[in-house]
C-alpha cells in the first residue's frame, strides 16, 4: 500500500515520545495495512465495532473508534503502544477478570494491529 | 415650480444617505464579528483565575446572574424555616460541604476557596441580600462557570431547606456564637436515607451531570468535554459485558456504578459514592442507549 511509509513516519514521533528503549523502538512501528488484514483474519470484529473493518460491529467488547485517544486500555492500563501490544497478545495477564480471550496473536501481527488501531483517532 | 427641484434633490439626498448608512452599518457589523472571532481564536481573552473581570464585565455578569436566579426562584414554595432542629442539621451539612469554599463566621475559606474567580460569596452577606427561595435554587442547581457546584444529587430538597434554614441564621451569628453552636452539634449526627423508588431514566441522565461522569465518558444525550478516559457509552445498552468483566444486566450495572473497584480491583473508574437510587436511575438511562 502507498500509505505505508506515510503512516510509519507519522507514527514515529509517537513512539519516541512514549520513551521506549532501543529494542522497543526497533520492535515497534508496524504496518497499519497489514494490521487491518490481521484484524479481519483474527475476527476481532465479532466482538468489537472497528472503523474501517468490513462487518466489524460486535457488541461484546467496547467499540474501538478513537481507541488511539483513549486514556486507559480496557479501563486498567495507561494507553501506550507497548501496552496495546501486550493487551492484544495476553489480555488475561493484564486483567485476569477480563472477558477478552487470548487469541494467540503473534508478535508481528500484534505490532501491525497496534499500528492500525493507532490510526483510529 | 420653484420648490419642485429641491424636493427631488432632497429625495435623492435622502436615498443616498440611507444607502451610505446601510453600508456603514454592515461594515461595522462585519468588523464586530471579525473582531470577536479574532479575540476568541487568537486567545486574547485571559482565562486565568487570578485575572479578575473588568468592572463593566463584572457588573454585566452579576446582573445576568441576579436576574436569572430571581426568575427561576419565583415559583418555589418556601417551607417554614424557623425550627432550630432544622438549622442545626443544616449546620452539619454546611460544615461538611460548604465551609471549605465559603468560610463561616470567624472561619476562613480553605485554599480551594481562596484561589477561585469569582471568589465564593460570603454567605452571611448572601442571606441578607437574597430570599430563601433564591438561595435554595442556587444550592440545588449550582452556578455555571463559577465553581459553585449543584448539590441536588448529594442532598434531597428537604436537606437543602435545612441548609437554607441554617444560612438564614448566619447573619446573626458572631464568630463566638458560631463556635459555640459547632461545639454543641459535634456530638451526634443523623441522616436518614430516602426510600428507593422506581428507576427514572431522565433523572438518571441528569444525575450523570451531578456525578461528573462526562469528565471521563462520551455519553449520548449529555453535553460535555467529549473525552475518552473511559469507553464511550454509546451502545452500552446492547453491550454484552460491563467493563469487559461483568455480564451486562440491570442489577450488575447498578452494582458497577456504585462499586466499580469492587467489581474489578484494577479498574481506573473510581468509586464515586453513587447512591442506590441514582445508580438505578442511571442504569435505566444507560439501558436505553443502543
Ligand atoms: C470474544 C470477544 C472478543 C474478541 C474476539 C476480541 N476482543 Fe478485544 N475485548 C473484548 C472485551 C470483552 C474487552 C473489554 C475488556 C476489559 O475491559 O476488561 C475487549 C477490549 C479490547 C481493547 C481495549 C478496549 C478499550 O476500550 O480499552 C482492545 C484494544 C481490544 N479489545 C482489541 C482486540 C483485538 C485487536 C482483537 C482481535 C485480535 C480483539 N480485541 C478480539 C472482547 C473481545
Ligand atoms: C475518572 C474517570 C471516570 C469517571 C468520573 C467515571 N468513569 Fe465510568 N469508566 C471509567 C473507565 C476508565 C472505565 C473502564 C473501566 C474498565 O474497563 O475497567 C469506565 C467504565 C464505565 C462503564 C462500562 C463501560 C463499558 O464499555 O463496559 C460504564 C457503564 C460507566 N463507566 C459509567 C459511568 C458513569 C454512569 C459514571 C458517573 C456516575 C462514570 N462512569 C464515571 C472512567 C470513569
Ligand atoms: C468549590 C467551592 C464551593 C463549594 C464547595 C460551595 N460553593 Fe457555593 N459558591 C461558590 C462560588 C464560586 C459561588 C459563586 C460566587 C459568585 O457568583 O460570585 C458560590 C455561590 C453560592 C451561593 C450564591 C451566593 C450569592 O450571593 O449569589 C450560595 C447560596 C451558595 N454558593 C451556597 C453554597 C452551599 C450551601 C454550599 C454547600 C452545600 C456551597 N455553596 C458549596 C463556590 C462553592
Amino acid at each position: 500500500m502507498t500509505t505505508k511509509p506515510a503512516f510509519s513516519v507519522l507514527l514515529m514521533p509517537l513512539f519516541f515520545a512514549v520513551g521506549c528503549n532501543e529494542s522497543e523502538v526497533m520492535s515497534l512501528p508496524g504496518d497499519p495495512a497489514k494490521g487491518k488484514m490481521a484484524i479481519a483474519a483474527y475476527g476481532c470484529g465479532s466482538c468489537h465495532a472497528i472503523p474501517g473493518i468490513l462487518g466489524a460491529n460486535g457488541r461484546t467488547g467496547p467499540p474501538l473508534e478513537r481507541i488511539a485517544e483513549r486514556t486507559y486500555l480496557a479501563g486498567v492500563l495507561p494507553n501506550t503502544p507497548e501496552q496495546m501490544m501486550r493487551w492484544i497478545r495476553i489480555p488475561e495477564a493484564i486483567d485476569p477478570l477480563t472477558a477478552m480471550p487470548n487469541m494467540d496473536v503473534s508478535v508481528n501481527d500484534a505490532r501491525d494491529i497496534t499500528a492500525y488501531l493507532y490510526t483510529l483517532k | 415650480m420653484n420648490d419642485r427641484v429641491p424636493k427631488r434633490l432632497v429625495a435623492r439626498a435622502r436615498h443616498r444617505l440611507v444607502v451610505r448608512l446601510t453600508i456603514i452599518g454592515v461594515a461595522v457589523a462585519i468588523a464586530m464579528v471579525a473582531g470577536a472571532a479574532t479575540f476568541v481564536f487568537w486567545g486574547a481573552y485571559n482565562v486565568s483565575a487570578l485575572q479578575q473581570h473588568t468592572e463593566p464585565v463584572y457588573t454585566l455578569l452579576n446582573t445576568a446572574l441576579n436576574r436569572s436566579i430571581r426568575q427561576r426562584a419565583e415559583d418555589i414554595e418556601v417551607p417554614p424555616l424557623d425550627d432550630p432542629a432544622m438549622a442545626e442539621q443544616g449546620l452539619r451539612y454546611y460544615r461538611e460541604k460548604c465551609v471549605q469554599c465559603h468560610g463561616a463566621p470567624g472561619i476562613s475559606r480553605d485554599d480551594v476557596g481562596k484561589g477561585m474567580t469569582p471568589v465564593p460569596s460570603n454567605l452571611a452577606h448572601t442571606a441578607r441580600s437574597r430570599s430563601p427561595a433564591e438561595i435554595f435554587w442556587t444550592i440545588k442547581h449550582g452556578i455555571k462557570m463559577t465553581g459553585m457546584p449543584s448539590w441536588q444529587f448529594i442532598f434531597t430538597d428537604a436537606e437543602i431547606w435545612e441548609i437554607v434554614a441554617f444560612l438564614m441564621q448566619m447573619p446573626r451569628l458572631s464568630p463566638a456564637d458560631y463556635q459555640a453552636w459547632v461545639a454543641e452539634v459535634k456530638k451526634a449526627s443523623t441522616s436518614a436515607t430516602p426510600p428507593v423508588s422506581t428507576p427514572d431514566p431522565e433523572r438518571g441522565r441528569l444525575a450523570m451531570y451531578g456525578y461528573a461522569c462526562i469528565a471521563c465518558h462520551r455519553i449520548p444525550g449529555l453535553v460535555g468535554p467529549q473525552v475518552d478516559v473511559g469507553p464511550p457509552l454509546e451502545g452500552i445498552g446492547e453491550r454484552r459485558y460491563i467493563a469487559g468483566v461483568l455480564t451486562n444486566n440491570f442489577d450488575n450495572m447498578v452494582h458497577w456504578l456504585q462499586h466499580p473497584t469492587e467489581v474489578d480491583p484494577l479498574t481506573a473508574m473510581p468509586d464515586l459514592g453513587v447512591t442506590e437510587q441514582d445508580a438505578m436511575n442511571i442504569a435505566a438511562y444507560l439501558s436505553l442507549l443502543d
